[in-house]
């Protein structure tokens, strides 16, 4: 399918959002050519962290553009300092912070959109601070 | 604009795809959600109903050609220009918004 997937973001004039599989081993020179922007989601560990850390430098040897962090599940200006201190550690943009939020948990569990569950949720809020500066720096 | 989003599993990579997809969406953005995940669930993310999500329709291969890579090898690639594919093989979510499932295994064959 990875053909399709190359074809079908090389060639549409839309806005594409691509759900990627989990770790990048699978991400191809040739699917990497055509995204523009590619964002990382870790969580305010050190391990989660490092494997985005990875991935950047694995993103980077593929050729993509632009590389962001986007920092999930944040629970305290502790995980927020974790982040930026490892950010800036390893030059890395961090896109974006994403608070914990029981609205995700309880979206999953039930097995519908945050969106549409709680749409003044505060992970929404925060994704769509991050969709702007996407929007602005495209 | 082409964006990937990238994680391990269970950092809530699907869950910011997903939302974001819907964001962009509703600020007047033609968008296409494509989920490239072996195990997919961003239909849900997205708002479809788990009935129609799992009835998501498959792509026949012969929508597909083998060409070759320019390495010796050969690669499936699109017959059709994107957005006939999109119109025939998307699940419409919301307005702007449409679904492409890539990711499930048995369909074509190729990883």
């Amino acid at each position: 399918m990875r053909g399709v997937l190359r074809g079908l973001v090389s060639t549409t004039s839309r806005v594409t959002v691509v759900d990627l599989e989990a770790g990048l081993e699978h991400l191809s020179r040739g699917t990497a050519r055509h995204v523009d922007t590619l964002l990382l989601i870790a969580e305010p560990y050190f391990k989660s962290l490092e494997a985005a850390q990875r991935s950047f430098t694995l993103a980077q040897d593929l050729g993509i553009g632009r590389i962001q962090m986007v920092a999930n599940k944040i629970r305290s200006p502790r995980d927020e300092a974790t982040v930026r201190e490892f950010a800036g550690r390893h030059t890395v943009t961090v896109a974006g912070m994403i608070p914990f939020d029981p609205a995700v948990v309880e979206a999953d569990e039930r097995g519908t959109a945050v969106m549409d569950q709680r749409p003044d949720a505060t992970s929404v809020a925060a994704i769509r601070q991050l969709a702007d500066q996407v929007l602005m720096s495209a | 604009m082409k964006i990937a989003i990238g994680g391990k599993g269970g950092s809530g990579k699907t869950t910011v795809a997903g939302t974001l997809a819907r964001v962009l969406a509703e600020r007047g953005q033609q968008v296409v959600a494509l989920d490239d995940d072996s195990n997919p669930n961003l239909a849900v993310t997205l708002g479809l109903p788990n009935s129609q999500a799992a009835s998501l329709p498959a792509i026949p291969r012969d929508w597909l050609e083998e060409r070759p890579d320019g390495e010796g090898g050969t690669r499936l690639e699109l017959k059709v220009p994107a957005e006939d594919f999109i119109e025939r093989f998307g699940q419409p979510v919301r307005q702007n918004l449409t679904l492409l499932v890539m990711g499930q295994p048995d369909h074509g064959g190729s990883g």
